[in-house]
């Protein structure tokens, strides 16, 4: 075999190896075909449901996907405390179970277009044969504070190691990486839209 | 040969590419002109339950060497008690609005830290320190700044040959004087970008 060939070879081998390392699969997501997501100027982040074992999943997750909507350049963001407080003023006590009038309430009384809710389904380090890495997990959903309805809907799982991580020794994502990678990806299916 | 074990240890330093720090700035506000600000406790979403205060202070330091004039911080987390706020998570605009005119500030800043521990990777540990800072106006407790940053995992020396990386402590310090650099940075170029987008 030619040096020319064999470095081809190793050339495409490496290239290989990095891509199925660094691809994660795409979030399955919905967004309404027939909704104008120009009309939504502001927007508020309801606490999310914590379905894992971590005390404090939710509310890191949300602190994130508050940040990565601003960033996003799309919506403005309620200030947290404004949106408990109106959850507490409309007497709402399962927010994680709202429905299409509860929606509207929460709209009108925080002045916003949409409201963001969801849930954390994973949030823990999972070990795979001798390697362990994070995993998140989680779903969001947009509704209209019009009509109560569902326009955006995505869950997406990121895990923090790859292919080059877990038989080379790469660098792998530390939780908070992992958390920021998910919520940005589930994010972006909007900016994307 | 030199140029596969040059590629290999490319990916081997790194990765798959950490993720850009990502900041957003209200447009049409100059928060590098901020002269006086309140910094509220921090909320610790993390087991050490001090975890906030000591990113707090990190941050009031970070502060104070940039010229930024900081309420002392007994004083806000007395007049927080004064007005019976509990919650941190439940401080409306109307109680930062009113905090405001006490204390007479332009500006007030809240935050967490989501991790603040030392964390075990696949043969090393290292220090996890992440932290969300936002910045609120007082005149209409609208955010006009959000920052979220990490400090991502262990280096590749101290991953591949074993050498000393940093310590928790120092970790906190790079992640929020990395953070506030970017009160200075101008408007984020990537929220500039995807907001041109949209507007198209």
């Amino acid at each position: 075999m030619k040096f020319s060939e064999k470095l081809f070879r190793t050339g495409l081998l490496l290239v290989i190896f990095i891509i199925s390392g660094c691809s994660s699969p795409a979030p399955s997501f919905h967004i309404r075909q027939d909704i104008d997501f120009s009309f939504i100027k502001k927007v508020a982040v309801l606490p999310l449901d914590n379905l894992t074992a971590d005390r404090s999943a939710d509310e890191a997750v949300r602190q994130v996907v508050i940040h990565e909507l601003l960033v996003s350049g799309l919506v403005d963001v309620v200030v947290p405390g404004d949106v408990m407080s109106a959850i507490n003023k409309s007497g709402i006590r399962a927010v994680t179970s709202l429905n299409a009038e509860q929606i509207k309430t929460i709209g009108k009384a925080l002045n916003v277009q949409a409201v963001i809710f969801g849930s954390v389904e994973r949030f823990e380090v999972v070990r795979t044969g001798n390697v362990s890495a994070p995993e998140v997990t989680i779903t969001l959903m947009m509704a209209d504070t019009d009509s109560g309805s569902i326009i955006w809907s995505v869950t997406k799982t990121a895990v923090g190691d790859s292919f080059m991580s877990r038989h080379f020794g790469a660098r792998s994502d530390t939780m908070s990486e992992t958390m920021l990678k998910v919520v940005r990806e589930c994010v972006r299916t909007l900016t994307e839209y | 040969m030199a140029l596969s074990t040059f590629s290999l240890l490319l990916v081997f330093t790194y990765g798959c590419g950490g993720n850009s720090l990502e900041y957003y700035v209200r447009p049409e506000v100059d928060v590098a002109g901020i002269k006086r600000v309140a910094v509220f406790p921090f909320e610790s979403l993390t087991n050490d339950v001090n975890a906030g205060e000591k990113v707090r202070r990190m941050v009031i330091t970070e502060l104070l060497s940039r010229g930024i004039d900081v309420i002392e911080p007994g004083e806000v987390t007395s007049h927080l008690k004064d007005m019976k706020i509990k919650n941190l998570g439940s401080i409306s605009s109307r109680d930062i609005k009113n905090i405001g005119k006490t204390l007479g500030v332009d500006t007030v800043m809240t935050g967490s830290v989501e991790a603040y521990n030392i964390s075990r990777g696949v043969s090393v540990s290292y220090p996890e320190v992440s932290i969300n800072l936002m910045l609120l106006d007082t005149s209409n407790g609208e955010i006009i700044w959000s920052v979220w940053n990490t400090s991502g995992g262990a280096d590749f020396w101290t991953r591949h040959f074993g050498t000393e990386g940093i310590s928790l402590s120092e970790a906190a310090r790079k992640v929020v004087r990395k953070s506030i650099d970017t009160l200075f940075s101008g408007p984020s170029p990537v929220t500039a970008a995807r907001r041109q987008y949209r507007d198209k």
